[in-house]
């Protein structure tokens, strides 16, 4: 890439501060021409936040932003998206009880004398999901369909507003690997038809497979920046992190002679509207081990852990749960797992069970006890978790989770949207839970982290677990084995024969 | 007993007491699916009533009087879009400030004007259609204005909301306006277009009330604007399921009266509660869960 072509995007000494704390300080770079350029950093470097000022969602304290060399300032993101610029948010930004087409043309309808056309725009989107291959139905209302279909109807409405410029920000972290592929694709088709992309992320494989060029933020500045040849994951790791001690996993595996039964499902069967989600499934956890549940998205996992939770009944067959005291990090932390109006230290206190009165010290104590240990990035204890990016949303609740000393654990994702550093925090503890005779169920699309974490894994296809494993099947002596093991219960994950 | 049901008089009669509930239901269903909770239905009714009664015995004409009725109608809800959306006061406070305010007024202006307590002299009601209304029985109604407007109102609410541009921006703005705003709506502009309308369609009900009795009485709307709201409940926010809701109520409560007229075996305090025990039974056995629009209520 020559320095004298113009580029796409180019920031130029941007700052932003929120009262005393600095989202951005200073950053400068620029963003070729039909390149994917990544951002990379850890929850809260601040690359959220330069994105909307980007996008004219904030607006930054000083320095300017250039498209294709002229300077710009968007008041609001209308005015970003008429400039050709499209944004994929975190939080989709869809209504639920609208159908596909209606969210895909809300605010740029075709119409004839106020009047919506149907036939020709639902031809022109038609063509638009064939083309990208997005597989979405005009008619299907959003509150039916999957949070990766969810996406792919964000995506459709930046094509159908012809966005040139698409943003996207941690797009992947909703996805199972199998759509990690997919979305892949889609990007890849993107960069074809000459669009510029910038990807925000923080998974070194991503930035590894798509960009073209990498650029690192580490609290609010801009540290490294790297064209993708020339990249090292060591360095680019290193870069991201910092100058932190890194956290290592207890390598010890405490033995327990005479294990509880915590969970038992035997032969249960599950329906919802007519169709089998549960469908024989079978399998225990103990205590004192951590079982782990990998499998492509929507094959019962949810349905597992409504059963769990008892808001869905099995039809048949049988589920015990033999102890009262469940911690659950679900799959929807905004939806299920906490009241985002509320702050950090009410959300801790919410789940707790003696108390009759309480007062603002309490609370206080509350959240500086999780803030401090997890590590939680915010600028005000008082401000509503929603506030919070969704990495430190998560280390709330799995802090606040694992702090209530259930004897059972169900984890779903326990590290979605959460930065390496984190996560191993995380990491950490689930095991040290473990070896405190703790019976832990993960359930996560992130085969790494499931082998990793797991005593005993099983593969569950079609709301069946159609293979199990011990740990001796993935210790693995070298790569070649591993290998092996990951092409097997790939296969396993997608119902083929192993 | 049921020779009085399956007659025309009581057609009409179910037809008459559809009407107002129709109304106000689909004026608190505009205002809805924009996110802006009225309760005030009532008092709009209220205050339209009177104010028709006024124009036409000040003035004469009972189209001009529609006129300026549904411009004053306009003006209040003016003043609630400015106090929910622009001031962002509670919607049930205002609601029920409204109501109180509104009655009071129409029994002020009453004594202001005709030295009064309860009511206004009395009118000619709207001329009807021609030809239809000189139909035996079922004309008077049937020839109706604003009664046929009330049914073609089903069509046009369902038109309006699910196949046009304003439909689809308002009820975008009720159920996730942070959506919507970053797409380009409005937010907003469109939530004083559904009051605005909930105005006019309130008003329509109001009109007919005091037309239908050829003058206004203090007391005169009874809680129809309530039931309205209500209906719109149980229709779960579709002109159809409104449209049902509403001729349910309607039904009840002519059948309360005929069985008042005819007598029955019943004592008459049990046939009164009869419109609201069923109410109370639909709701439990046949309705399920209902879902306001998202945004419902949320101030923005």
């Amino acid at each position: 890439m020559s320095s004298n072509v113009i580029p796409a995007i180019e920031f130029r000494n941007i700052t932003k501060k929120f009262g005393t704390f600095t989202a951005n300080e200073d950053i400068s770079f620029s963003v070729a021409e039909n390149t994917i350029h990544s951002i990379i950093g850890e929850n809260g470097a601040g690359k959220s936040t330069l994105m909307k000022i980007l996008f004219g969602i904030y607006s930054g304290d000083s320095g300017e932003i250039l498209i294709k060399g002229n300077p710009v300032k968007f008041r609001s993101p209308l005015e970003a998206i008429d400039s050709n610029i499209g944004m994929l948010h975190q939080h989709f930004e869809l209504i639920e009880d609208f159908t596909v087409f209606e969210n895909v043309i809300l605010g740029s309808e075709p119409v004839n004398s106020g009047v919506i056309e149907t036939t020709k725009s639902g031809i022109a989107i038609k063509t638009l999901i064939d083309k990208y291959k997005l597989g979405l139905e005009l008619d299907d209302r959003i509150s039916d369909i999957s949070i990766s279909q969810k996406q792919k109807v964000e995506i459709l409405k930046l094509l159908y507003r012809n966005s040139e410029i698409l943003i996207f920000d941690e797009p992947t972290s909703v996805l199972s690997p199998v759509e990690v592929e997919e979305f892949f694709k889609i990007i890849r088709k993107f960069k074809d038809e000459g669009k510029t992309i910038i990807l925000i992320t923080h998974k070194l494989n991503e930035i590894k497979e798509l960009s073209d060029r990498v650029s690192v933020l580490r609290k609010g500045r801009l540290v490294y920046e790297v064209d993708a040849c020339g990249l090292d994951l060591d360095v680019l790791s290193r870069e991201i992190i910092g100058n932190v001690a890194a956290v290592h996993l207890p390598d010890e595996r405490a033995v327990f002679n005479n294990p509880d039964v915590l969970i038992k499902f035997e032969n249960a069967k599950l329906k919802k509207d007519n169709v089998d989600k549960l469908n024989g499934l079978s399998f225990t956890v103990k205590s004192g081990e951590v079982y782990g549940i990998c499998g492509v998205e929507g094959n019962g996992q949810s349905e597992i852990v409504e059963a769990i939770l008892g808001t869905e009944k099995i039809h048949s067959g049988k589920m015990e749960i033999r102890t009262r005291d469940v911690s659950l990090v679900p799959d929807d932390r905004i939806g299920k797992g906490m009241i985002k109006e509320f702050t950090v230290g009410e959300n801790v206190l919410l789940r707790e069970k003696k108390f009759f009165i309480y007062n603002a010290k309490r609370i206080k104590e509350k959240a500086r006890d999780i803030i401090s240990k997890y590590d939680v990035r915010l600028s005000d204890e008082t401000a509503p978790l929603e506030s919070l990016s969704g990495g430190n949303q998560q280390k709330v609740i799995f802090g606040r989770e694992t702090g209530l000393g259930n004897k059972l654990m169900v984890l779903v994702h326990p590290t979605r949207g959460v930065d390496i550093n984190s996560s191993a925090f995380i990491y950490k503890i689930i095991i040290e839970e473990r070896n405190r005779d703790k019976g832990i169920l993960i359930i996560s699309s992130d085969l790494e982290e499931v082998l990793k974490l797991s005593d005993r894994i099983g593969v569950i296809y079609k709301g069946k677990i159609v293979n199990e494993y011990g740990k001796q099947d993935f210790t693995f002596r070298d790569e070649a084995k591993k290998q092996e093991f990951m092409t097997n219960i790939g296969k396993a994950m997608i119902g083929a024969e192993v | 007993m049921i020779e009085s049901i399956l007659s025309l008089t009581f057609l009409a009669q179910v037809l008459r007491m559809f009407t107002p509930y129709y109304l106000g239901a689909s004026a608190a269903n505009f205002s809805e699916r924009g996110g802006v909770i009225n309760i005030a239905i009532e008092g709009f009714m209220i205050i339209s009533a009177f104010s028709y009664a006024f124009f036409t015995i000040t003035f004469g004409n009972p189209f001009v009087s529609l006129l300026l009725t549904i411009i004053v109608s306009l003006l209040f809800s003016l003043l609630y879009a400015l106090l929910t959306i622009k001031l962002k006061i509670n919607q049930i406070v205002t609601g029920v400030g409204f109501n109180l305010l509104m009655a009071g007024t129409a029994k002020f202006l009453i004594m202001f004007f005709y030295q009064s307590s309860s009511n206004t002299p009395n009118f000619q009601p709207l001329p009807g259609l021609p030809f239809i209304s000189d139909i035996p029985v079922i004309g008077k109604a049937a020839g109706d204005y604003i009664i046929v407007f009330g049914f073609i109102l089903i069509f046009i609410s369902q038109f309006v909301l699910f196949r046009t541009r304003f439909g689809l921006r308002l009820r975008s703005v009720g159920e996730n306006p942070e959506a919507a705003e970053t797409l380009g709506v409005g937010v907003r502009v469109y939530k004083l277009y559904g009051v605005l309308v909930c105005g006019v369609l309130s008003s329509l009900g109001g009109i007919w009330l005091a037309s239908n009795q050829g003058s206004f009485s203090d007391g005169m709307i009874a809680g129809r604007g309530y039931i309205a709201i209500a209906a719109m409940i149980i229709g779960k926010w579709k002109p159809v399921n409104i449209f049902f809701a509403c001729l349910m109520f309607a039904f009840f409560e002519g059948l309360e009266i005929t069985l008042q007229i005819t007598g029955s075996f019943l004592p008459s305090q049990i046939v009164q509660m009869l419109p609201y025990v069923i109410t109370v039974l639909v709701l439990i056995g046949f309705i399920g869960k209902t879902r306001p629009p998202a945004a419902d209520g949320v101030p923005y």
